[in-house]
């Protein structure tokens, strides 16, 4: 009965826009062919009522679009010139074809599919999952917590909603629910989570946005990075003020589940001091007993990764700030060094995997606060520099002589050099076995993908490439990341005894090349299905402009007087409203050519607005009954989590979505900061 | 009937994986060229030509692929509900009225579009001296009628569908979500997420 009901809900909706469009058609000048503007015009609001129908009619939209495009072009074609429509509509088809298929923005969509597809088969949610799970655990609600933190990392890097919300489906949601976490918050945290990643760039849909809009896609990834941080840190904040406040709702763990197992060499030297570099070191310099040297060196050296990290970022941020400012080949010379050291990171990861993720990554999780900031003011004149400094190539040697005359550093270097140095003793200070054990399990999972994404991001957003290359570089990241987990897969799966390198090395080429070949098709299908969509609305929006649709709208739009507010409001609604029938794409294709013209007549940045689109999406993926997200999650989950209790945990993160989008609103600088700092708007 | 629908999804499933392995030569092709460019210092003038066209082929030839596997984009608000008759109308109806102008406007117009490039030999517009660009615009018809050819198949489909009432089968392919897979993967078995209820089921009288 239930369905009967939706039925005579969607088909009355249809009747309506029919008899509206029946009642309004020119019906006399469509028969003779000679159609006034202001007919033609009403000819544009009949297509775009049409092509809701047709949508909801269920066809494949970028047919729907590509055939309703080609009859309306022809007939504005014919009501200027009957002899020459058919020709006409044909060149504007393949024109319209050939611009999507050239087009340099679209060209980083397959590319960052394929990196999330890679990434996504490379087996390491799992281990990212346990080891955050570790690191968070004294934290109240410390599982929700980590499930989302895992979410945004790993959505972040894959981009797929629905496979990331199916996989934290039978890894988070089953162990939130053993530790008696209630069903509602472990739903909503997965599935909000989940859709975390089509905000935080690089995702697919901000390229999509920049594509239709005209948009920088680097300005926009510069724009969104840290409202996504943001709602990020929103819903990890509603976690543990919840958990803190109606404990009963999310448990804490209890003393065994906290406790990190520690390994055998481990166990026998904690027995004589809880500091783990103090330990390591006695263990080395002879008086550890039953414990191999070999073993000790390694963990040294494991723990002497964050000090390390920190003086390299210090001194890269020593050399950066320090370097002559006249001299403007020498200071952009620093500044790719800088990116290179950046590339070279993430090659050093590539090849040595594991343990090798160590220095660039560390900026952006021990000191996001202290050391972040200065180090990307610092940046982006370098940054800048460095275009000029590209110009002029051959000057490097004058980098050399320069080295005498440094500036003297500024104050802010010498707060952040002691601010560095007090994390050091801090970190050592608490640096116990257990917390050794938890950096040695982030170090293979976390660090390696935070490094991926930062890399690809900052390559992007520092202008060293553009977002098509720094995704193709984030691709053959995927490549390596999926090589070096599938082995260390295999190396685990393989007993012992029987450990033979050659024929481990040969099973994960196997694996491989498997992953690759799915990966690859999966790619091929989803971005045409994408960039068939934009081949379809290329023709169509190519009609509603020659039909002067597009005026009547903006006429419409400008006679209702709205300030800019409630504009704003009005079209986040309008999109809100969009977003349960329709999926993000159609959503951002069709409709936004039809917003973005409107912004100027209200001041409103395309920016701003795509940010705000974009945090207004993650509801669509939210907002029940399509919700997305709640059908995956209902696919894995136990058959007496109800859908119902899905979405009733999904509200509550929804409602923290729409105060984020209020929060931007307000501070709009919380988004345009970064690219104004960059880019100088 | 069904044994020349099958064949001809596999001509167009054949065609998209042939060509997604596109996106490894375009991966390849484009790290490459970052690293000459940063580390060797010697950039090619025609790499970015390259990249379109790897990309632009890439995406045209997957289109048949994609509707060969019920890949491209609905609205799925009301079409989950319809019974498959219903569905088979709708979509024989909408198959004729949009997508046979639009797809036979594509592939006509793309034809005369590629073979004007040909008849100038015509090149990068982007380099000097660029890489010829023909044989990139042929690409337009070609993938036209290709899905020119699938969608046909698809009309069948719903002509055999109105008839019998049932889809006609069609080949199985990789999933973007294939939660059986991620099971495996995760070591998670079906019993496992049974047994999850008595956590669920226990909690309820307590709230």
């Amino acid at each position: 009965m239930k369905l009967r009901k939706e039925l005579w809900f969607g088909f009355s909706l249809m009747a309506i826009i029919i008899v509206a469009v029946v009642a309004f058609m020119p019906w006399g000048g469509l028969i003779d062919g000679h159609l006034s503007k202001q007919d033609l015009g009403y000819l544009g609001m009949l297509m775009l009522a049409l092509i809701v129908v047709a949508i909801m009619l269920g066809f494949p939209t970028a047919f729907t679009l590509m055939g309703m495009g080609v009859f309306f072009a022809w007939l504005a074609y014919r009501s200027v010139n009957p002899a020459l429509a058919g020709q006409q509509v044909f060149d504007a088809m393949v024109h319209r074809t050939y611009g999507v298929m050239s087009n340099d923005v679209l060209i980083a969509i397959p590319l960052f599919l394929f990196m999330g597809y890679l990434v996504e088969r490379a087996q390491l949610v799992d281990r990212l999952f346990r080891s955050l799970h570790l690191a968070t655990s004294r934290l109240p609600g410390s599982l929700a917590v980590a499930t989302i933190v895992t979410c945004a990392i790993f959505a972040t890097a894959t981009g797929i909603v629905g496979a990331v919300v199916t996989l934290m489906g039978l890894l988070a949601f089953p162990a939130m629910l053993k530790a008696g976490y209630n069903v509602k918050i472990a739903a909503g945290a997965v599935t909000a989570g989940g859709c975390l990643g089509i905000l935080i760039p690089p995702s697919v849909l901000l390229i999509v946005y920049g594509a239709t809009a005209g948009v920088s896609v680097v300005q926009l990834y510069a724009g969104a990075f840290f409202p996504g941080m943001m709602l990020a840190s929103l819903y990890v904040g509603y976690i543990i003020v919840l958990a803190k406040w109606k404990p009963a709702l999310m448990p804490p763990l209890t003393e065994s589940e906290q406790r990190v197992p520690l390994p055998a060499f481990a166990q026998t030297l904690s027995q004589r001091g809880s500091n783990a570099l103090a330990g390591t070191w006695r263990a080395l310099t002879g008086s550890g007993a039953g414990v191999a040297k070999p073993a000790a060196l390694g963990q040294l050296i494991v723990s002497l990764v964050p000090a390390i990290a920190i003086a390299a970022l210090l001194g890269v941020t020593y050399r950066v700030t320090t370097a002559p400012v006249a001299e403007v080949s020498a200071a952009g010379l620093v500044g790719v060094l800088g990116g290179l050291a950046e590339s070279a990171a993430e090659e050093t990861e590539a090849s040595t995997g594991v343990i090798g993720a160590p220095e660039a990554d560390e900026e952006g999780v021990k000191e996001p606060g202290e050391e972040e900031k200065p180090e990307e003011l610092s940046a982006a004149p370098a940054a800048e520099e460095e275009k000029l400094a590209e110009t002029k190539p051959a000057e490097t040697k004058p980098a050399v002589a320069v080295e005498a005359e440094r500036l003297p550093a500024p104050a802010w270097f010498w707060v952040m050099l002691v601010i560095g140095s007090a994390a050091i003793v801090l970190i050592y200070w608490l640096w116990n076995w257990e917390r050794l054990e938890v950096f040695k399990l982030l170090l293979t999972s976390f660090f390696p993908l935070a490094l991926l994404i930062l890399a690809v991001l900052g390559s992007i957003v520092f202008g060293l490439a553009t977002p098509a290359e720094a995704a193709a570089v984030g691709a053959f990241g995927g490549f390596v990341l999926v090589a070096i987990y599938r082995f260390i897969g295999q190396w685990r799966a393989s007993p012992p005894a029987s450990r033979k390198v050659g024929t481990l090395i040969l099973r994960t080429a196997k694996e491989f090349g498997g992953i690759i070949k799915e990966s690859s098709f999966l790619t091929a299908r989803t971005s045409a299905m994408v960039c068939w969509l934009f081949v379809g609305s290329g023709i169509f929006s190519a009609a509603f402009a020659l039909l002067g649709g597009q005026d009547l709208v903006e006429k419409w739009v400008l006679s209702l007087n709205l300030t800019s507010v409630q504009f704003l409001i009005l079209a986040q609604v309008i999109i809100f409203l969009l977003g349960w029938p329709l999926e993000w794409t159609e959503i951002i294709i069709i409709f936004m050519p039809i917003f973005i013209p409107l912004l100027p007549h209200f001041n409103v940045d395309p920016l701003f607005f795509g940010i705000l689109v974009a945090l207004n999406l993650q509801t669509a993926f939210l907002s029940p009954p399509v919700a997305m997200a709640a059908f995956y999650l209902k696919g894995v989950s136990p058959p007496h989590v109800t859908l119902n209790a899905i979405f009733a945990g999904m509200m509550p993160f929804m409602g923290w979505q729409i105060v984020a989008m209020v929060i931007f609103y307000t501070w709009p600088q919380l988004g345009l900061w970064l690219p104004s700092v960059l880019y100088g708007r | 009937m069904q044994k020349l629908l099958l064949f001809v999804d596999k001509i167009s499933t054949f065609v998209g994986h042939a060509f997604s392995f596109l996106i490894v030569a375009l991966t390849l092709h484009v790290a490459w060229e970052v690293f000459r460019r940063y580390a060797l210092d010697s950039p090619r003038a025609w790499a970015f030509d390259v990249m379109i066209m790897f990309y632009g082929t890439l995406f045209m030839m997957a289109g048949a692929y994609t509707l060969a596997k019920n890949g491209h984009v609905r609205g799925d608000i009301l079409y989950g509900f319809f019974r498959p008759r219903t569905q088979a109308t709708i979509d024989l109806v909408l198959y004729i009225v949009f997508f046979l102008p639009g797809v036979l406007a594509l592939t006509y117009a793309g034809y005369f579009y590629a073979a004007e490039s040909w008849a100038i030999k015509e090149s990068s517009n982007i380099t000097s001296e660029g890489p010829p660009y023909y044989p990139f615009k042929t690409v337009i018809p070609v993938a036209g009628a290709f899905v020119l050819m699938q969608g046909i198949v698809e009309i069948i489909r719903c002509i055999l569908c109105l008839k019998s009432g049932t889809w006609p089968s069609r080949e199985e392919d990789v999933e973007e979500v294939d939660v059986e897979k991620l099971k495996e993967e995760l070591h998670v078995k079906d019993e496992d997420i049974q047994k999850l209820d008595e956590y669920v089921v226990h909690k309820e009288p307590a709230k």
